[in-house]
């Protein structure tokens, strides 16, 4: 800031709110016009460098996704067997994560001897047991479920132990001492306490899924999305890989927008 | 030349025309004479923060303009002005010594003497014993009296002081008044102070700002005709109990008002 | 906590570990499952023996280790830097933060082939996929810390007179530090697993590679050698950042 002459403070401050108040509406514009800026340059880039490049323009993606990817019945087919795969996944790590977070953070004895061990299993990367996934499983879908529910298993658990663990215990004396059932302890007492921190670990939960599901996709290479993932980058076809993934994360932007109306219903129902 | 000079302030909180758009202060003027010890008064809410922030540079008014020594205050001025917020804003990551130092550092005062200020504004409030805490280990009302110390060790010509004694009992407060009052009479700074205290209000200051219910407005002025500093047994005598009263009144319907508002 | 209450937890857990071990045996003897899925433990000590001993082990390592440091280097340096910039402004936090969590809430393991198109087989595109990984929670957590300073302690250092260089060094610093480390551990560790996980898809070299390999050749004495290795390694890391946290917070 400048110190400009006396007087001129009486017009100068409220210019500046101005200014101020215009930029706070201005930000999704700003967002969204640098991406489309983005798109444009790199549009404009491709087809300077004669369109051989390995980075396909934004057009040429979208033609290959309307001419290549989507009439394509066997790679709709690898995508649908792949959301399918997320949402399986998804439902085991839910319910077995909230189950075993509830199991584990039920007494002080087990959140303090169990919950160490959970955190060690979730520090380890467990991308190096993906072989194990496949030789167990097969490249199936069950491999994949399996590996996808693994990753979002843990997020799960340690929020929901994370939640109970806040838990005051007099609430649970005085359930008890009312003569509720446990299942009425949780749905009544323990539920309520641990929605936060536990739609917390919700969302984040299925971008583990998701991310567990999509490292086996693709480490699998002779079926599924792997498969097709492969083949362009091995015959250097850009269009349909930028294609295809832009499908794959359009679903994962979609799974994660589930997951926020699920809570934002949730919440509003409970509220 | 008026120390301070605020001339017909307004300000409102968030955009125009939006609901949520809150009148904070309308059209506030008066002057802080050199040396002057004023007090706002006013119902929670009614903009004293807000005021305060302005003359301390944090914040442009919607209208009006703020001076200080005839020139606009468009920044802190650190030379000029000491702000003591209403709320410790001692940096928890610092020990109490370390808060002082960056003040000191900032004041440019030679790295030999931060030890000796620092103690000497630390024992003017009674905390000499917690230069090494960090503020997490100190109770709120601890906070405040060092914070309180800190922003007289800025050692400018004017204080502007949030409700420093919030957080204090009643006794601390009385003592922490009285030498205020002494420093006061000893250097003659100008002081720009809020307070909930009635009595805090008539024995520190010269002149009380009694400001209405949101928006703010300088609903009338109160002057005490005492010399600083002042004996406590200024709180006994007649006058004292008079103003105090004055006061009160002057108050008491702002307050339903506001009151009332909220309810509605 | 009193005596007993420490050594429960301790006697648990050391029970469970003691019955998967055992479990382990009996399963691998009993012969119900298959070796190839499951060896027994000799088998996979003897492995890990010859593993460490062999040729091939420390090159392995030395790939997998260097490409990790340095896409972990580029992710922390980028991280902060854009966490830094971007903060620099409400509006252009207010515009993306929204699009970086938004993008890390993806898993950009989508993106992988496309690191593999443009950066070949080589370490170049594991160490590219790690760098753009790890970079999300770094800046992420930048954003944050820099954006939700205590408006009220900025306030109180501008009146004091600090210089912006002293306002970041004595106010968004120390306020911002403790989220800035959360981000920079979780960085590291996604580059880890990134690295892992892209020479086990698509890769020539690197100890992610030789998991996928052991298992290909069918030799799971071999690929659980490498798995030791890779939570033994998971393990020190975990201790050493925290240490170097610890380290850092008391200082
Ligand atoms: N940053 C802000 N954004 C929006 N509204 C604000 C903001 N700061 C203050 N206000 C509003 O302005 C009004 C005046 O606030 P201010 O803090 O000045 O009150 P106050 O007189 O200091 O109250 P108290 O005695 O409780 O400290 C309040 O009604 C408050 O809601
Ligand atoms: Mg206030």
């Amino acid at each position: 800031m400048s110190g400009p002459a006396a007087g001129t403070i009486a017009e100068l401050a409220p210019a500046r709110r101005r200014v101020a108040a215009g930029w706070l509406h201005g930000s999704a514009a700003l967002r969204w016009g640098t991406l489309i800026t983005i798109a444009v340059l790199w549009e404009v880039a491709a087809r300077w460098s004669g369109n051989n490049g390995l980075v396909a323009p934004p057009t040429a993606i979208l033609r290959a996704l309307v001419t290549q990817i989507l009439p394509d019945g066997q790679i709709r087919a690898a995508l649908i067997v792949a959301v399918v795969e997320i949402t399986a996944a998804y439902a085991i790590a839910v319910a077995g994560g909230f189950l075993i977070g509830v199991a584990v953070g039920w007494t002080r004895l087990g959140r303090n001897s169990l919950f160490p061990i959970v955190l060690f299993f979730y520090a380890i990367p467990q991308v190096a047991f993906l072989p194990l996934f496949v030789l167990g499983f097969g490249i199936g879908p069950a491999a994949k479920i399996a590996f996808g529910c693994s990753h979002g298993i843990f997020p799960v658990i340690v929020n929901t132990i994370a939640g109970m663990r806040n838990i005051n215990p007099q609430y649970v004396s005085a359930a008890r001492c009312m003569g509720i059932s446990r299942a009425g302890i949780v749905r009544h007492v323990i539920f309520p306490h641990i929605t936060g921190s536990f739609f917390a670990g919700l969302r984040l939960s299925m971008t583990m899924t998701m991310l567990g599901v999509i490292l086996a996709e693709l480490y699998v290479s002779t079926a599924g999305i792997g498969y097709f993932t492969r083949q362009f980058a091995d015959t250097f076809d850009p269009a349909p890989l930028f294609a295809l993934i832009s499908v794959l994360t359009a679903i994962a932007i979609a799974m994660n927008a589930m997951v926020r109306l699920a809570e934002r219903h949730w919440l509003r129902w409970k509220g | 030349m008026a120390a301070i000079s605020v001339r017909a302030v307004s300000h409102s909180f968030g955009l125009p025309g939006k609901q949520n758009r809150i009148a904070a202060l309308k059209n506030v003027s008066f002057d802080v004479a050199p040396g002057e010890f004023v007090t706002i008064l006013g119902p929670s809410g009614c903009g004293k923060s807000t005021l305060l922030n302005m003359v301390g540079g944090l914040l442009s008014p919607s209208e009006g303009a703020v001076q200080v020594d005839g020139t606009p205050v468009l920044q802190p001025l650190p030379e000029r002005i000491a702000y003591v917020f209403q709320e410790s804003t001692l940096f928890p990551w610092y020990t109490v010594e370390e808060n002082f130092a960056i003040l000191l550092r900032c004041r440019d005062v030679p790295r030999s003497e931060w030890r000796t200020r620092t103690l000497a504004a630390l024992t003017s409030v009674g905390m000499q014993d917690f230069a090494g805490h960090y503020p997490k280990q100190l109770s709120v009302g601890m906070r405040q009296r060092i914070n309180l110390a800190r922003g007289i060790a800025s050692d400018t010509d004017i204080l502007l002081m949030d409700e420093p004694f919030a957080a204090l009992d009643e006794q601390s407060r009385m003592v922490l008044g009285e030498d205020l009052s002494a420093l006061l009479g000893r250097t003659g700074k100008t002081i720009l102070f809020v307070t909930h205290s009635l009595a805090e209000a008539v024995f520190l200051s010269d002149r009380i700002l009694v400001l209405s219910a949101r928006p703010g407005r300088v609903k009338a002025t109160v002057a005490v005709n005492e010399p600083h500093p002042r004996p406590p047994d200024f709180m006994l005598t007649s006058d004292f109990s008079e103003l105090r009263n004055q006061c009160y009144a002057l108050l008491r319907d702002e307050i339903r008002l506001a009151m009332a508002e909220a309810v509605a | 906590m009193t005596e007993t209450s420490r050594l429960w937890p301790c006697a648990i857990q050391g029970l469970i570990a003691a019955g998967g071990l055992l479990l382990w045996f009996v399963v691998t003897q009993s012969g119900e499952v298959s070796p190839l899925f499951l060896p027994a433990p000799d088998a996979v000590v003897n492995a890990w023996v010859a593993l460490v001993r062999s040729d091939e082990f420390w090159p392995a390592v030395g790939v997998t280790l260097t490409t990790i440091a340095a896409a972990y280097i580029l992710a922390a340096v980028a991280g902060l830097l854009t966490g830094w910039l971007i903060t620099r402004s409400p509006l252009l936090t207010r515009a993306f933060e929204p699009l970086v969590s938004g993008i890390f809430a993806i898993p950009i393991t989508l993106f992988f082939p496309l690191f593999i198109l443009l950066f070949g087989i080589g370490q170049e595109s594991k160490l590219a996929y790690g760098a753009v990984y790890g970079f999300f929670p770094v800046a992420l957590n930048t954003i944050a810390g820099f954006a939700h300073v205590d408006r009220r302690l900025v306030d109180a250092a501008r009146c004091m007179g600090l210089s912006r260089f002293g306002l970041f060094r004595h106010v968004l610093l120390p306020a911002a530090s403790p989220v800035i480390f959360t981000g920079l551990r979780v960085g590291f560790f996604i580059c880890f697993a990134s690295v892992l996980g892209g020479e086990a898809i698509a890769s020539a070299a690197g100890i992610g590679h030789n998991i996928a390999l052991s298992a290909e050749l069918f030799e799971p004495a071999r690929m659980y050698a490498w798995i030791v290795c890779v939570v033994a390694a998971a393990l020190v890391l975990t201790a050493l950042v925290s240490t170097i946290e610890r380290r850092f917070r008391d200082s």
